[in-house]
């Protein structure tokens, strides 16, 4: 009976040391973490009084900043944005060095290939960043074109345009992260195939008689129209 | 070496074989009847024809005799020259400033080649305040029918008199006069790779001229008809290229401008009189169907840009039926001072700033067309004074958001 209940008792004993063992390690580990997010809303904290202080958000229109961020359609203020920027960086790099704490073969391993990582990590960002500007600014230069030319689809124009643009530079990071690029690019060209063939499609059914009148405007070559003759200038 | 000149009358052309013609045997005729005993050189500054311009202006004749001009002590030289840089008016322009001033001309005068009722009392009226009154600059001033002009009338003339206090009332026209010193200031300044070198040059031009306190003057022309054209097909691009240039000059004469209050009347020369003009369509129904649609299309721009206040009256306007349509002076003022800011501050890039300014231009356009429709070209002339009068008073919104 003894060495039964020294059966069931053993390895519920090794689990407790190894928890006693362990417990400083993940208490070490949620100590970073915490400590790590609170200083990281600190810092974001000081930060945004110091931008507000500095009139930062100025200095961005100024230096053409802001300008940048709104041809990506992006209308935060750029302080906000730092600031969050700021915050989830030190939330990231504080959960890797908690993970660290506790000491693991496995996680160790994990988070010195998450290091190794971060440039294709940065790179993706960076594709993704540019990716989000071009395809804002494309995709306002076409609605404002498309509005100004008196075109009740204007819109739905733009955000196909930005889906269009989102899939490529998403396909892009996406390779930069060596996440199985053949799938990705297999996938990409699917969607992005399909994406063209279902725009056409439902411009053909939809907008047949739009575009036999285009053609025929076209065929007619004559400059006239019904926009009226005012001279602007 | 070139020779020196009295007088350069410069026409820029681009495709005009079937106008410019005429243009060349008017200002022939205004040279030689008009200043007979002063040595002057017609410059065409072509941006590269496909139709033969260039030909027509050396074949064009003029029998003087027929016109009871007496000929002049020396036949005026033509000179057709290609112009470099950036492909447009502007461009065109600089090479005659330049030919002007290796001249040493003491009067020079530029005129459009589309023209169709140029006459050669018109090239009296741009060089004689010039050579006779001491003028560094004529404006032209014409007889235009009320609904032709839209962008002089709503933005170009308030904005101009209200910034610098000048009433000239085209300050866009298209053709100009000015002395030999004009000509070697604009030369100077380093502008020729902006808008000023495409359809930004009139603006340019006059606002120089006036911010830097030279005597500018108005002459009386007439009517002004010209080749028709399309002008909605090339709205968004003209817009773009004079108001950037509008803007970009207030951001260089910012010093200036916010010491002005109120304006006041430039010398204008010339016998004034009415002239029959052709009747203008205005498709006032497609304009307010843009301006609706872009309610909701442009709404985080405009919000943007000028304002949740502002923009919440520009909606309210939206579900106003086309007959009862109105544009608020007070409004309209508002946005484009709100535009300006915008444009100063860097908000947007400017094609896109500008382009998005286009839907309120258009029911601005519209609400004007209905308001003076019944009325005679004085009516219509007063309605703009009106506006010109809301740009001078709301000023200080201006001024208190530059920043």
């Amino acid at each position: 009976m003894e060495g039964f209940l020294n059966l069931i008792l053993e390895p519920i004993n090794e689990v407790y040391l190894k928890f006693k063992g362990f417990s400083p390690n993940l208490l070490a580990m949620l100590t970073i973490i915490i400590i790590g997010i609170c200083a990281a809303w600190l810092v974001k904290t000081v930060f945004l009084k110091l931008f507000k202080a500095i009139k930062f958000d100025s200095w961005c229109d100024r230096m053409g900043i802001t300008a940048l961020m709104r041809k990506g359609d992006m209308w935060a203020k750029p302080s906000d944005v730092s600031v969050a920027v700021i915050f989830w960086l030190l939330v990231t790099v504080s959960m890797m060095v908690g993970f660290s704490a506790l000491d693991i073969q496995a996680i160790n391993n994990l988070v010195n290939q998450f290091f190794l990582y971060l440039p294709n990590a940065f790179s993706a960002v960076l594709i993704l960043f540019i990716g989000y500007m071009v395809s804002g600014f494309l995709s306002r230069a076409a609605l404002i074109a498309a509005v100004n030319s008196g075109l009740s689809y204007a819109k739905l124009l733009a955000n196909a345009i930005r889906l269009l643009l989102t899939v490529l530079f998403f396909a892009m990071a996406l390779e930069q992260l060596n996440v199985a690029p053949n799938i990705v690019v297999s996938a990409f060209t699917i969607i992005f195939g399909g994406i063209v063939i279902a725009l056409a499609i439902s411009f053909g059914v939809a907008g047949i008689e739009t575009a036999r009148k285009m053609i025929e405007g076209k065929k007619a070559g004559s400059g006239k129209n019904d926009k009226g003759d005012v001279e602007h200038i | 070496m070139v020779e020196p000149a009295n007088i350069v009358v410069g026409i820029p052309s681009y495709n005009n074989a079937k106008t410019i013609g005429h243009v060349v045997k008017a200002v022939d005729a205004g040279l030689a009847k008009y200043f007979p005993d002063k040595k002057a050189v017609i410059v065409n500054s072509d941006g590269g024809s496909k139709d033969r311009t260039p030909e027509v202006i050396k074949n064009t004749t003029i029998d003087h005799n027929a016109l009871l001009i007496q000929h002049p002590l020396s036949m005026a030289h033509r000179i057709t020259t290609p112009y470099h840089g950036v492909p447009g008016k502007g461009s065109a322009i600089r090479t005659i400033f330049q030919m002007a001033v290796d001249m040493g001309a003491s009067a020079c005068a530029i005129v459009d080649s589309d023209l169709r009722s140029i006459t050669p009392e018109w090239i009296e009226l741009l060089l004689s305040p010039v050579l006779k009154e001491g003028k560094d600059f004529v404006a032209p001033l014409y007889n235009r029918h009320k609904f032709d002009g839209t962008i002089t009338n709503s933005i170009v003339y308030p904005v101009t008199r209200a910034f610098y206090g000048k009433r000239i009332r085209q300050p866009i026209g298209g053709e100009f006069g000015f002395s030999g010193n004009m000509a070697e200031f604009y030369l100077k300044q380093d502008v020729w790779g902006t808008d000023v070198a495409r359809f930004g040059i009139d603006i340019w031009m006059t606002t120089e001229a006036i911010a830097n306190d030279f005597r500018v003057c108005q002459a009386f022309l007439g009517a002004k008809i010209h080749d028709p054209k399309d002008p909605s097909s090339d709205l968004s691009e003209m817009l773009v290229q004079v108001i950037s240039s509008l803007f970009d000059l207030t951001e260089k004469h910012s010093g200036k401008w916010k010491e002005v209050k109120g304006s006041i009347d430039v010398p204008t020369f010339g016998f004034r009189y009415h002239v029959g003009l052709e009747h203008v369509k205005v498709n006032v129904g497609r304009m307010l169907g843009i301006f609706r649609d872009s309610l909701d299309n442009l709404d985080k721009i405009w919000l943007e840009v000028i304002g949740a206040g502002d923009f919440g009256e520009v909606k309210t306007l939206g579900a106003v039926s086309d007959e009862e349509f109105r544009f608020p002076l007070k409004l309209w003022t508002k946005i484009i001072y709100d535009y300006a800011i915008a444009y100063h501050k860097k908000k947007l890039p400017p094609q896109h700033l500008i382009k998005s300014l286009i839907p309120l231009y258009l029911a601005k356009t519209a609400s004007f067309v209905m308001e003076v429709a019944d009325m005679e070209q004085e009516g219509a002339e007063a309605e703009i004074e009106k506006l010109c009068l809301e740009f001078e008073a709301n000023k200080e919104h201006l001024i208190s958001n530059w920043k």
